[in-house]
């Protein structure tokens, strides 16, 4: 019998601690009482090995007592960990580019593409861990949340593509404006900067006419997305997802140009906008232009936070979508 | 070659659905014959006797659950030639029971009508 007994020690490895000593003597029992019946009271090996075969993996077997037992997060407490995820996500970004902004533009300082790209590598896949583990603890200690006996009304049910259709003028005002844009960088790419004193000369903006190239291509992607989505009329899956590139696309520019205005303004001395103020009573030489950068990095933060927060809330329309349909697809027939 | 590999397919998608239709009656076949203590493999082969195969790896941890929701109580007897852990029907498992039968005739009884018509065409597909 030391195969029925080798076999029994490896599901037990695989049962919880509690009750595996009982499963594990209660399986034998039946399993010797299988075999006996079957081939006499002394199998020989290799009927003994087929008998197993036939019982199943000891994986499987042990699997079979304890279905639940088999999940990190199980099936009842999964659409809570999805939501409070979004939630969690959503909430360190947004802290996340709060403090970048108040840190670049309130206290001066710099930060690299790749300072803020490791940041985020760091900060969210430490969040979402610490939130696996509570799970995977409250999935141990069998919780089951109560989202379900909430009482619910058929008619409160969201409106089917109520969020589908476009909102035409909103678009149009979008799109004539990046085409204004778009040509004014291209062909007067001098003409953008600002004028040093009231009345006195106009200055170029060094930062923007050094990433013209990456300006153009990310007005050029919002442009072709908005003219095919007024040709469409509604949005889709395919379209949203090209929204959301287009949107990280401009997330990276803008953020290339709130790092090149840093560095401008780092190199000049002038890291704070009270600085720069202080530079237009003639203390500092430049006042103005200082000034003027100043407005333009502020104008870029602001853009930047702007477009992360429409990032994040398609993300979660499309997230909500999604869980909608699917609960529309799944519904049960109706019955009396 | 294909062929052969949608047969394959055929014939487990086959075997998956009577084992899912099997699974839908085996609480009511377990405690139907468990009004007297029987230990694991006697249920088994009470079963078998009359026609109901099923596997062991799915009875032993029904029977568990079934005693965990109360529906049936054990004990282990080392009276035997071994140690064998009996179960019997619980007085809640009892009432359980009639309510299932009550469930099942009703079942078997519309089950019948709706499949009707193609007890019909198994029977005229047969004499062509």
């Amino acid at each position: 019998m030391s195969l029925i007994d080798r076999y029994i020690q490896e599901v037990g490895r695989h049962l919880p601690r509690k009750n595996r000593a009982d499963i594990k003597a209660e399986l034998r029992s039946s399993m010797v009482d299988n075999l006996e019946d079957r081939y006499g009271s002394d199998p020989t090996e290799s009927k003994v090995a087929d008998f197993l075969k036939e019982f199943g993996k000891p994986r499987e077997v042990a699997a079979s007592y304890f279905p639940e037992g088999q999940y990190l997060i199980g099936p009842s407490l999964y659409p809570l960990f999805r939501m409070i995820a979004w939630i969690v996500v959503s909430a360190v970004l947004g802290a996340q580019v709060l403090a970048w902004g108040i840190a670049i533009f309130v206290a001066g300082e710099s930060f690299s593409a790749l300072e803020i790209f490791g940041s985020l590598l760091n900060s969210i896949p430490v969040s979402l861990g610490w939130l696996v583990i509570t799970f995977i603890i409250l999935q141990r200690f069998d919780v089951k949340p109560e989202l379900d006996d909430e009482p619910w009304d058929p008619r409160s049910l969201p409106q089917i593509n109520e969020n589908e259709d476009i909102k035409r003028g909103e678009l149009i005002f979008g799109l004539v404006f990046g085409i204004l844009i778009l040509v004014l960088v291209t062909f007067f790419p001098q003409w953008i900067g600002f004028v040093t004193t009231p009345g006195g000369k106009f200055y170029p903006n060094p930062v923007l006419i050094q990433h013209l190239g990456w300006i153009k291509v990310s007005l050029l992607s919002g442009i072709v997305l908005e003219i095919y989505l007024l040709w469409k009329g509604n949005w889709s899956l395919i379209p949203r997802i090209v929204k959301i590139a287009v949107n990280l696309l401009s997330i990276g520019v803008l953020a290339l140009l709130v790092q090149g205005h840093n560095a401008w303004l780092a190199a000049r001395a002038s890291t704070g906008f009270f600085e720069a103020i202080e530079a237009i009573s003639g203390i500092k030489d430049g006042g103005w232009e200082l000034v003027g950068m100043q407005g333009f990095r502020l104008a870029f933060v602001i853009a930047l936070i702007v477009t992360v927060i429409e990032t994040l809330a398609m993300f979660y329309r499309m997230a909500r979508g999604k869980i909608q349909t699917r609960t529309i697809k799944n519904l049960p027939p109706v019955s009396a | 070659m294909f062929n052969m590999m949608m047969k394959k397919t055929i014939s487990e998608q086959y075997l998956k659905l009577t084992q899912e239709l099997r699974r839908g009656i085996l609480v009511l076949a377990a405690l139907s014959q468990l009004k007297e203590e029987k230990y694991g493999y006697a249920l088994i082969s009470s079963l078998a006797e009359q026609g109901l195969d099923i596997d062991q790896g799915t009875l032993y941890p029904l029977l568990r659950r079934l005693e965990s929701q109360g529906l049936l109580q054990s004990e282990w007897n080392v009276e035997g030639s071994r140690p064998r852990r009996y179960y019997v029907i619980s007085p809640e498992g009892s009432r359980t029971l009639v309510d299932l039968a009550s469930e099942w005739r009703n079942l078997t009884n519309v089950m019948e009508k709706l499949l009707d018509d193609i007890s019909s065409e198994g029977e005229q597909n047969e004499s062509n």
